[in-house]
């Protein structure tokens, strides 16, 4: 019997609950926000599939809980991360943004001591662009450079962190040192259709998370799309949010040449968020096979094992693909 | 002789002013160019000839 706990019911949250509603190991979803009025709704909306609890970041996680699912602002992660490391529950977060990515990897000391496992930067990138990374990686005998491109928002507060992002200095991983730049102009990327070419800019991002899992890889970088211009007041999210779309570059040594593997997805920011999010949070509340038990805390990179993963995501609607062709670069 | 001489420098003086005025719009014209540029970021070559495959079969084995 395996209970979740979700906190935040945004885009990502709800999307992340309803598939955790779906999934047969999940018996009791707990759903908390600061909203009542987006609780209520949201728990009227799941029925008697989910229960909504008085629940706020500082707050000790609640009794009886195996696995708690964050799927807050920037920078909200963290006490509720930290709580439930000191309950002895595994944790899976969406946090994207890279100072709140930091102050979250800076626990892993704790998580490591309490024997929890956390996962974070679960989303579409960074997030599944990381077990694409790990899945691609494997069939090089040596890795010299990963790629990492994203376009697409999940919601007001996914806006927000793009801005963010592309706007302060850049730190990229560069031959095995980090280096810190002002943000450049942007270059065009080719994304699986029909979302096609976009404009990204190097950001620092999930970086970090990808060095984490690619030690030994020289260079590592993560592009940004641009985020809407739309004014806060002009801006709709549909039901199913807006389109998305991330690459995940990988190049090495492979049969003694030189190579390079593509891999992409495009789907709805929030959906493919969300999907990420359920999975790992299942997993490490044992409601999914495998399991995940790697006391620490670590992106996906580190985290899943990318073929059971991707798979699973698969059965859920979030497919990835592989770019097959020559590159004339 | 004085007003030949004054008209002459007028003339060399406005012939100046206004190669340096075409001066000022090239470089104008280059940097404006340079600029949008530099917004627009730098063009991405195409992946090219090819695909997107979705993974699904070995790749999930």
């Amino acid at each position: 019997m395996t209970t979740a706990l979700v906190v935040g019911l945004g885009a990502v949250g709800t999307r992340a609950a309803r598939q955790l509603i779906d999934t047969p190991g999940i018996d009791r979803l707990l759903v908390a926000d600061r909203d009542a009025a987006q609780l209520a709704e949201v728990a009227e909306a799941f029925g008697r599939d989910a229960q909504a609890v008085d629940f706020a970041p500082g707050d000790p996680i609640p009794d009886g809980v195996d696995v708690v699912v964050t799927a807050l602002p920037t920078g909200v992660d963290h006490p509720v991360v930290t709580a439930a490391i000191a309950a002895g529950v595994p944790v899976a977060s969406s946090e994207e943004e890279h100072d709140a990515l930091d102050q979250l990897r800076v626990l892993d000391r704790n998580a490591r001591g309490a024997g929890i496992s956390v996962g974070i930067g679960c989303g579409l990138a960074p997030g599944l662009v990381d077990a694409l990374a790990r899945h691609a990686a494997s069939m090089f005998e040596s890795v010299d450079e990963i790629r990492v491109a994203r376009t697409g928002w999940a919601g007001p507060a996914s806006v927000n962190t793009v801005r963010h992002e592309r706007r302060v200095p850049v730190r990229t991983w560069h031959d095995g040192n980090w280096r810190e730049d002002h943000p450049h102009g942007d270059s065009l990327v080719w994304f699986p259709e029909p979302i096609g070419a976009r404009e990204v800019r190097t950001v620092t991002g999930g970086t970090a998370l990808l060095v984490d899992a690619f030690p030994e890889v020289g260079r590592i970088s993560v592009q940004l799309g641009e985020s809407p211009k739309r004014t806060r007041f002009h801006r709709r999210f549909g039901d199913d949010g807006e389109w998305g779309a991330a690459r995940v570059e990988v190049w090495g040594r492979r049969n003694g040449t030189f190579d390079c593997t593509v891999y992409g997805v495009v789907e709805r920011t929030a959906v493919a968020a969300g999907a990420v999010l359920a999975v790992v949070a299942a997993r490490l509340g044992g409601a999914l096979q495998p399991p995940i038990d790697r006391p620490g805390v670590h992106g996906l990179g580190a985290l899943v094992d990318p073929v059971s993963f991707l798979a699973e995501l698969a059965q859920r609607g979030v497919r990835a693909a592989a770019f097959e062709g020559v590159a004339v670069a | 002789m004085l007003r030949w001489s004054g008209e002459t420098a007028s003339s060399i003086h406005s012939r100046a002013v206004k190669v340096f005025k075409r001066l000022l719009l090239v470089l104008g014209a280059a940097g404006a160019v340079g600029m949008l540029a530099r917004v627009r970021g730098k063009g991405g070559v195409p992946p090219t000839t090819g695909g997107w495959r979705e993974l699904e079969g070995p790749e999930f084995r």
